[in-house]
């Protein structure tokens, strides 16, 4: 990647996408009473926002092009900070959302340490590696958010109402 | 890439509803995709109309900002023939599942393939039906054995829907899943933009029921169709094929059915007719 508008429009896309996943969840976990995950989810969801608000700061005087959802240059099926929805269950707790948020801050810091190493464009590599910078942040308060949040229960996700019932 | 901004988003489809499928279920990223399709292609949300039968994934058009009709079970392509013919200045998109589309709605399926009106079938295939909490549908392997309906496997071979819409006639194959939802946008996309019959197969594993195949992120094959433009052609690869390549297989050149828009025949010369 080496232009400073391709890369931008990426780090918009990868946040707002990251964003808009977290809403979904935050919306399913709401449908299956799953409050304290819903409003754990909420909350990533605003993060990711805020990121995507930063970026739009950053790119005030860049002019983004426009990329349809599949031609974007990311290393797996979707954005790098948008975490996979079969990932998730309706009986998680918030110690799995937090795991999940952290894999994907994980991916977003993986993805623009990749940029900043593989670029030939010096102002690309200088955003890059300010980015890999904030993510490695978000890991290290994810990872402190983690152990300070209590492991789920070995049976956490039994359910005595269980959804499959072939009868 | 193109510089100018997009005037639609993929929200200005999305309704206010919250769908009710489990956590995990791959429909979720098909309505994405349809979102994401239909800004793409910048149609207005008006000039839209989704169109379902019944299962977990016909709840479709409740969660799109388009036209929307929630219809009967198996019938979701015949009430969209009906649409079309009636407003072809209309987008037509038909959604549902594999029970919805191959057994209930067989029929009609292998009709709007021969038939070849310009409209676009997303079937999300879970191989099972959900909604009902879990039996064996036309697409299951003989020897799943999960369901007290077929304990021994439903023992019967499986359908493979391309087969059957190329023998068909579609004029447009694709195979998608639903863990790649911007590949499913791009199908989606190229789908509806296709002349005629339109027929997307999205691999969108069922989490709850048949929570194995979390798994075909690890066996489905990227863009390993490449479209073909004869029949022959496109069966040969299907010869091949063993459910888990994706892309578009076959890209056809039959022209749409679209009667004209002015009778052929006056109502009271076919009563004449009829009467003598």
């Amino acid at each position: 990647m080496n232009d400073v508008a391709v890369f931008l429009a990426h780090a918009l896309a990868l946040e707002e996408e990251a964003a808009d996943r977290y809403s979904e969840l935050a919306d399913t976990m709401a449908v299956h009473h799953n409050d304290d995950v819903a409003a754990l989810f909420r909350r990533m969801a605003s993060f990711s926002r805020m990121h995507a608000d930063a970026v739009r700061g950053r790119a005030a005087n860049v002019e983004l092009p426009h990329f349809k959802p599949w031609e974007y240059q990311w290393d797996g099926p979707e954005g790098a900070e948008t975490g996979p929805g079969d990932r998730t269950h309706y009986l998680m707790t918030p110690y799995h959302c937090l795991q999940f948020a952290l894999t994907n801050e994980r991916r977003g810091r993986d993805f623009y340490d990749g940029v900043a190493k593989s670029t030939t464009d010096d102002e690309v590599r200088r955003l890059a590696e300010q980015m890999v910078a904030e993510e490695s942040e978000h890991v290290l308060v994810l990872e402190q958010w983690l152990g300070q949040t209590p492991k789920p229960p070995a049976d956490w996700d039994a359910d005595p109402d269980p959804p499959v019932v072939n009868d | 890439m193109t510089a100018q901004a997009q005037t639609l988003t993929a929200k200005d489809f999305k309704s206010d509803i919250k769908p009710v499928w489990c956590p995990g279920c791959g429909d979720f990223s098909v309505l994405s995709a349809v979102t994401k399709a239909l800004a793409e292609l910048q149609l207005r949300p008006e000039k839209v109309a989704v169109v379902s039968g019944i299962g977990c994934s016909s709840r479709i058009p409740a969660y799109t900002n388009v036209y929307g009709f929630h219809g009967v079970h198996g019938r979701a392509l015949a009430t969209a023939t009906g649409l079309k013919l009636a407003r072809p200045d209309m987008t037509v998109v038909v959604t549902g599942g594999d029970g919805d589309g191959f057994s209930i709605g067989g029929n009609h399926f292998l009709h709007a393939c021969r038939r070849n009106v310009d409209m676009t079938y997303i079937v999300m295939d879970n191989e099972v039906y959900g909604m009902t909490k879990g039996q064996a549908s036309p697409t299951t392997d003989p020897d799943w054995c999960n369901s007290k309906l077929t304990p021994e496997g439903p023992g019967v071979t499986k359908l493979r829907p391309l087969n059957l819409a190329l023998a068909a006639g579609a004029n447009f194959v694709g195979r998608g899943f639903s863990g790649d939802p911007n590949e499913v946008a791009r199908l989606i996309a190229e789908g509806i933009q296709h002349p005629g019959f339109s027929f997307i197969q999205v691999l969108s594993p069922c989490v709850t029921f048949r929570s194995e195949q979390r798994g075909w992120k690890d066996i489905v094959r990227k863009d390993t169709l490449k479209p073909r433009h004869t029949m022959a052609e496109a069966m040969q690869v299907l010869a091949e094929d063993d459910g888990f390549n994706t892309g578009i297989l076959f890209a056809g050149d039959r022209p749409p059915f679209q009667p004209g828009q002015k009778a052929v025949t006056e109502l009271a010369a076919i009563e004449r007719r009829f009467a003598s």
